[in-house]
């Protein structure tokens, strides 16, 4: 399995498919945030030069708090993400898909100071490459997990297909294929949107037949599965 | 039953479990907000929605049903087991009774990390007092000589490096320093232990080195009652961090009937309490220390009675406080 999805069940016998984030992506949110920092330390530093000693206590006072609590504030709110982790979509949830605790996300980010031992965040990098859910020391502690927000489903706006019945019902795997297509149908080129359509021909009883009518067709499903009647 | 009957026989349910999550996440003020959410309509609506995406599921009913069921009983999943650990609102029962309880759990933790700074520092002190070189082996010669300049009765105002900083610059040097290095302290856990050792150890020689110099210098009457108030809170805290850490340490190396993760993540949540407290405590070391330590004027006598009253109160707080239950 090269899938690294993590499935958690609730007890009501739902399961949730949380997508846990790799190390590429976590890397540069982390820079941004990283930017951030600097820029709005650089901005009260200038600020608080005018203020003499009261304002270089201050500025240390404000060094301390993005060092360690910018993205617990950050991960406590609605979106559960730092502005960088924002950027590319993802956010901070315990193990159980349910959102991040007060306590786990100061535990997790407390125990980054751990996870830059020996040098250069070479604990958290060895981590979140070996295990398959990618978690740092501190998430391993804090029992949390960086994921990818759910995306909203791809929306086909194909509107003037006229909607088509399925020719045979359809697993949820397929009709999310058939939709995904659908999503798609914009940017592919007419020959290859028709090509990709005749493997689906059979959901509108036209196995084995291609062309622009079978594509028509095929996007038409799509429709109907969307909820589209004609 | 074709997905479309399903879809109109229950959308009615599933609007009123939009509606009510929306309400509580404080969304849609206008539309009658000031009615408080019945919790036992929410649970009832989100067992039924769990049923219809289970049956949508089975069924193989069109994606955008099952995504739209999907994202309705995720949403008040979220909501129905939000869980309220140790937030602010909470700041008032961890002082009184969870950070002092924690503590106590920890006894073991705690005098092992006591014993871990205390021994390093007297060892470092009584070598350093009777050969004062050694100090060039702890820290370099540039900053020997700065705290020698910190503590000489001949300076303005005690335990500032340069003569520019004032009260408030050294608060905030000491808030950033002193809390980072108890964060550091709790942190260094989760290596097996390794890093808080590192960290108890290393503070404790530095800090006993530092004062075993300063009093071969003769400065002992300056420099003891600088320390003497603030180090209630300050190697209290110190203290306390390594406890947590510790314990984290434990975790890892002897898990007991769990797995290593398994118990690792419980010794973290109840060990993080202590982490809460140490950063009051330190707050409070930074303010006294900052302002109080410094002053001049102050006369030793009087900065000893109030250090006296400060260390019995702190260790009658993490002896007594939150005993009684309730």
């Amino acid at each position: 399995m090269l899938d690294t999805a993590v499935a958690a069940e609730t007890p009501e016998g739902i399961v949730l498919e949380l997508r846990p984030a790799g190390l590429s992506a976590r890397f540069y949110a982390f820079l941004i945030d990283w930017l951030i920092r600097l820029g709005v330390l650089w901005a009260v530093a200038m600020v608080a030069q005018m203020l003499g000693g009261l304002g270089t206590g201050l500025t240390l006072i404000v060094y301390f708090a993005l060092e360690w609590f910018y993205p617990v504030v950050f991960e406590l709110g609605r979106s559960g993400a730092t502005p960088g982790k924002g950027v590319f979509e993802l956010k901070v949830v315990m193990d159980d898909g349910l959102p991040v605790t007060p306590a786990a996300s100061l535990t997790r980010n407390l125990l980054r100071v751990a996870d830059f031992m020996p040098f250069c965040f070479g604990f958290a990098i060895v981590s979140m490459l070996l295990r398959r859910d990618c978690k740092r020391l501190g998430d391993i502690a804090a029992a949390t997990l960086v994921v990818y927000q759910p995306r909203a489903a791809p929306k086909a706006t194909l509107d003037m297909v006229v909607p088509v019945a399925p020719a045979q019902p359809l697993a949820p795997r397929d009709q999310a294929a058939v939709i995904a297509l659908a999503a798609r149908a914009p940017t592919l080129t007419v020959e290859r949107l028709d090509e990709l359509a005749a493997l689906a021909a059979q959901i509108c009883g036209d196995a084995g037949r291609s062309g622009p009518e079978v594509t028509r067709r095929v996007l038409g499903v799509a429709q109907w599965l969307l909820g589209r009647r004609p | 039953m074709t997905p479309l009957h399903f879809e109109e026989l229950y959308q009615a349910e599933w609007q009123e479990l939009e509606g009510l999550l929306g309400r509580m996440l404080g969304r849609g003020r206008e539309a009658g907000a000031a009615q408080p959410v019945s919790g036992e309509r929410v649970a009832a609506l989100y067992r039924r929605a769990c049923e219809h995406l289970a049956i949508a599921r089975a069924r193989s009913y069109p994606a955008y049903l099952l995504a739209r069921l999907e994202r309705l009983t995720a949403d008040a999943h979220r909501q129905i087991y939000r869980r309220r650990d140790f937030g602010v609102s909470n700041l008032k029962q961890l002082l009184l009774a969870d950070f002092p309880r924690a503590v106590r759990a920890h006894a073991r933790y705690v005098w092992t990390s006591a014993a871990l700074l205390i021994v390093p520092m007297l060892a470092a002190g009584l070598l350093v007092y009777a050969r004062p070189e050694l100090i060039l082996s702890v820290v370099s010669a540039d900053t020997a000589a700065s705290f020698e300049r910190m503590y000489s009765p001949a300076a303005e105002s005690i335990g500032h490096a340069r003569t520019a900083d004032t009260d408030w610059t050294m608060f905030g040097f000491y808030i950033r320093n002193n809390i980072g290095i108890a964060f550091q302290c709790f942190a260094g856990g989760v290596i097996a232990g390794l890093g808080t050792l590192f960290f108890i150890l290393y503070n404790g020689a530095f800090i006993g080195a530092i004062a075993g110099y300063v009093t071969q210098r003769g400065f002992a009457a300056v420099f003891f009652p600088f320390v003497v108030t603030h180090s209630a809170f300050e190697l209290t805290a110190i203290v306390l961090s390594g406890a947590a850490g510790l314990r984290l340490g434990a975790a890892v190396l002897a898990p007991g009937e769990s797995t290593r993760v398994q118990a690792l993540v419980g010794a973290a949540r109840e060990s993080v309490v202590i982490v809460y407290g140490v950063a009051a405590l330190l707050l409070v070391a930074a303010a006294i220390e900052a302002f109080w330590s410094s002053a001049r004027w102050l006369p030793p006598p009087v900065k000893f009675g109030v250090a006296a009253a400060c260390w019995i109160a702190v260790l009658a707080y993490l002896t007594l406080q939150g005993r009684r239950a309730g």
